[in-house]
């Protein structure tokens, strides 16, 4: 089996819990923190923390507004994420065909 | 590692945006709340003997009023429990979704006041029989939401999809018999029981079901 697209594989995006955030958000303009947290069961901790990977790596951006005086933390995907995402999944398909294939 | 970890991989990836997309907030209690509306409307409709086609069409407008507003009330209130926007994508998309059907289930009702002459005299329960010439409206009726909640349910659980072709199906299948029956004579009210079935009981069995078979918490 070639080795070269699972090294070609974005780190950042192939970690679970990064890939899960990337998946809701390809799928949906914007997801708002709290909608996120209870989609993907995930801690507030830990899911600060892949928000912050991801959007050090440019991924997704967050704005943060108030709605009925409470705060809101919306998050969504930015072409750089959008893309990234896409060519994780076009190395994946490749990946699955190799395997087919032998 | 798994040699299938890449397929399981896109599974989960499949899944995931599947569930973002996917609209689950108040689905039971709006379908119970509906349920309770339409069916206090086809009891009402029938104990109120409302028998004329202006009647018949103000009536079931005010009460599908009702359960719009309610519905929209309930996700609110789920919104603001779980501090999530109240217009939020899935949201946004189910409302767009339904709203052509809709529109042209209101636009035929304005079509019936317009074109059956306004009662000018409260007739009496026994002479107000024009409603039997309006027997092909509750089945429209019923045919365009279920459109409307086949349309919805690409963004819902698949159940509500299927719920959309009930309504389609028995509403195709009255409106023909309508169509082909020969001297089958009605009682007015038979319009309020069809009403009160549809729009009353299935929503309240429907309901019960989702609270039976829900699983987690909702979501937007």
């Amino acid at each position: 089996m070639n080795p070269e697209p699972f090294l070609q594989l974005d780190r950042v995006i192939h970690e679970k819990g990064r890939l899960a955030i990337m998946s809701m958000l390809a799928a949906a303009p914007e997801l708002s923190f709290t909608e996120l947290r209870n989609a993907l069961t995930m801690t507030d901790g830990n899911l600060t923390t892949h928000i912050r990977a991801l959007q050090q790596e440019g991924y997704i951006s967050v704005a943060k507004s108030y709605q009925n005086n409470r705060p809101l933390t919306t998050c969504s995907l930015t072409p750089a994420g959008r893309k990234a995402f896409a060519e994780y999944i076009n190395l994946l398909e490749k990946i699955i065909r190799q395997t087919r294939s032998k | 590692m798994n040699p299938n970890w890449a397929e399981e991989n896109l599974q989960t990836i499949r899944t995931l945006m599947e569930r973002s997309a996917v609209y689950r907030r108040a689905l039971a209690p709006i379908m119970l709340f509906n349920g309770v509306v339409g069916s206090a409307g086809g009891v009402c409709g029938w104990l109120m003997q409302i028998g004329s086609a202006w009647g018949f069409v103000l009536f079931w407008s005010g009460f599908a009023m009702v359960g719009l507003i309610g519905s929209f009330l309930l996700v609110r209130r789920q919104a603001l429990k779980d501090a999530e926007p109240f217009w939020s994508p899935p949201t946004r998309r189910l409302t767009q979704a339904m709203l052509p059907l809709f529109v042209v289930g209101l636009v035929l009702g304005v079509g019936v006041l317009v074109a059956w002459p306004h009662p000018t005299v409260a007739a009496p329960p026994t002479d107000s029989i024009e409603i039997e010439e309006l027997f092909w409206l509750p089945a429209v009726w019923v045919v365009l939401y279920g459109c409307a909640i086949h349309s919805a349910g690409f963004f819902t659980p698949r159940g509500l999809r299927l719920f959309g072709w009930l309504f389609v199906a028995s509403g195709c299948g009255i409106f023909l018999w309508f169509c082909l029956r020969d001297s089958i004579e009605l009682p007015w009210w038979t319009c309020h029981l069809l009403m009160g079935f549809f729009f009353g009981v299935l929503h309240l069995a429907y309901g019960a079901y989702l609270y039976l078979t829900k699983k987690g918490k909702n979501a937007a």
